[in-house]
């Protein structure tokens, strides 16, 4: 029950931070109205790097522990993390378009990272698809998890060098919106955004994670289940036997 | 200490058994080798016949074929010892897991700088490239780029070695983490051709053994998760 | 202003996405719910 009014505030704050971004905050003067769709773009980008580290923390529990909950909580944060990178690589495309005049720009690191995100929990998720048994996928998950965990700075850093070395810095970023000059309503909004996708974070966190233990019920019934009628079909062979004896 | 020297004797042992193995069934290594200066050949036709432009790619495709060959090596190393068993002979022995992994990443970095020594000549013959002039620069660069495919091939291999569609799985998990590597291995060896005219070769070099060290102690680290049952 | 195109179709997947992302995890976590057994607290596996 509670997590259903989380839904609804979720909603309802959605939709009134969208409305102010979208409507009510005046256009930024440099970049005009492209700049609005930082205001998702941010908070998705937020999103799925707390997603990753929730799985990373998660993973790391699970191999301390052994506890398949935190297993499934691990591969939440995978999905909805993905499902926020992609996001976060579609705003950003369609901010790159009128600001920059492509939607791709090799050389920001942000941008490069993210796809690498991408590529890295796309696999994560795949990985797990194909691993049968639940401890040892939950182990291997762990450490492939924490791989990519420890992988992704380093791609940051070596694709802020590839600009750094190369050339100047690229033109406008998403830190404008965040910059102590910048009007107090951009501020705002932006915060308004980032806090209402984090509710709406929250609550997707919870149902994914309910999902992974009734679909884990599920499984583990089947896998006893398929025991006991093993265990029956023997008993039953030997019964015949000592009766044809 | 006398542990670190035993681990390091373990490793050497199974990096050795491992290439014994890889001289005495010389095909499978052969193909490889061959299957990747085939890659660059075909660069060649995809980028030809204007030889300024592939001495300009050269760099990038030098690499991509090493990567291309060193997913079917670092594979090929973990499939011998699943194929008839002997992965879990391994890990049944008492020794430290990560004085296997260490072994296997041996085995794999050898592979991958006999794979990079062939590929630097074809590279030099096909693209019309002068290697004698900034020889110790990319040998450099090879040895650090293999140390790091290795260290990260070998923990995916054991990571995908018993799975469904591994071969999908292997370059899907793995290509994405060696990115920063290819990046930095293509960027140096394109600075050393080119006489390191912005300075930066070093830097590069940098971030290639900073990758290398991270990588091996998170393989290193992981590996022995693999292993359990 | 040929701008507001790219702003209609980036909030457009984004909060599309989201909500469809929502919509299909409410009847996925129904349909678990309801195979597995386990009393759906107050039909929350309707929204």
């Amino acid at each position: 029950m509670k997590t259903r009014i989380l839904g609804v505030v979720a909603l309802v704050a959605v939709a009134a931070a969208s409305v102010n971004a979208l409507f009510i905050v005046p256009a930024d003067l440099n970049q005009g109205d492209a700049q609005r769709i930082m205001y998702v773009h941010v908070p998705s980008a937020w999103l799925a790097y707390l997603s990753f580290g929730v799985t990373a923390l998660a993973g790391v529990g699970y191999l301390w522990k052994r506890d398949l909950r935190l297993d499934h909580v691990a591969v939440s944060g995978a999905e909805i993390g993905v499902m926020f990178t992609a996001f976060a690589i579609w705003g950003g495309m369609m901010w790159g378009q009128p600001v920059w005049g492509v939607f791709w720009q090799w050389e920001d690191p942000r941008l490069t990272t993210t796809a690498l995100l991408l590529a890295l929990y796309v696999g994560y998720l795949l990985f797990r698809r194909l691993t049968d048994d639940p401890h040892r996928r939950a182990a291997r998950a762990a450490v492939v998890g924490l791989v990519a965990a420890v992988d992704i700075p380093i791609v940051h850093f070596s694709v802020e060098w590839w600009r750094g070395l190369h050339q100047g810095p690229t033109i406008g970023s998403p830190e404008r919106l965040l910059d102590p000059a910048a009007p107090m309503q951009f501020v705002t909004a932006l915060l308004a955004m980032v806090g209402s996708f984090t509710i709406a974070w929250a609550w997707l966190m919870i149902r994914r994670y309910q999902l992974a233990r009734a679909e884990w019920q599920i499984e583990d019934r089947a896998r006893r289940g398929s025991v006991a009628e093993a265990r029956q079909a023997a008993l039953a062979t030997r019964r015949a036997e000592e009766v044809a004896r | 200490m006398s542990g670190m020297r035993a681990d390091l004797g373990i490793a050497w042992a199974i990096a050795r058994k491992d290439a014994i193995s890889e001289l005495r069934g010389r095909q499978a290594a052969g193909s490889t080798l061959f299957f990747a200066a085939l890659v660059l050949l075909l660069f060649g036709f995809a980028l030809g016949p204007d030889t300024r432009r592939l001495a300009e790619a050269a760099p990038g495709l030098l690499w991509l074929a090493i990567v291309f060959g060193g997913l079917l090596t670092v594979a090929r190393l973990h499939q011998i010892e699943t194929d008839d068993g002997a992965l879990d002979e391994l890990a049944r022995y008492p020794v430290e897991r990560r004085a296997i992994y260490l072994g296997k990443a041996i085995a794999g970095l050898m592979a991958m700088l006999v794979l990079g020594g062939v590929l630097l000549p074809v590279v030099a013959i096909l693209y019309g490239i002068d290697l004698l002039a900034a020889a110790p620069a990319l040998l450099i660069t090879l040895v650090l780029g293999a140390i790091g495919f290795a260290a990260v091939g070998t923990f995916y291999a054991g990571v995908t070695v018993r799975m469904r569609a591994r071969e999908v799985m292997l370059p899907l998990l793995m290509l994405p983490v060696i990115a920063p590597l290819l990046l930095a291995a293509v960027k140096a060896t394109a600075a050393a051709l080119a006489g390191d005219p912005l300075d930066e070769l070093a830097a590069w070099l940098q971030l290639l053994t900073g990758f290398d060290l991270v990588m091996l102690l998170a393989g290193a680290a992981g590996y022995g998760f693999l292993l359990e049952e | 202003m040929n701008d507001v195109w790219f702003i209609v179709a980036g909030y457009a997947v984004i909060l599309g996405g989201l909500a469809l992302y929502a919509a299909t995890l409410l009847r996925r976590l129904g349909v678990a719910r309801r195979e597995s057994g386990s009393p759906p607290d107050h039909g929350e596996d309707r929204e």
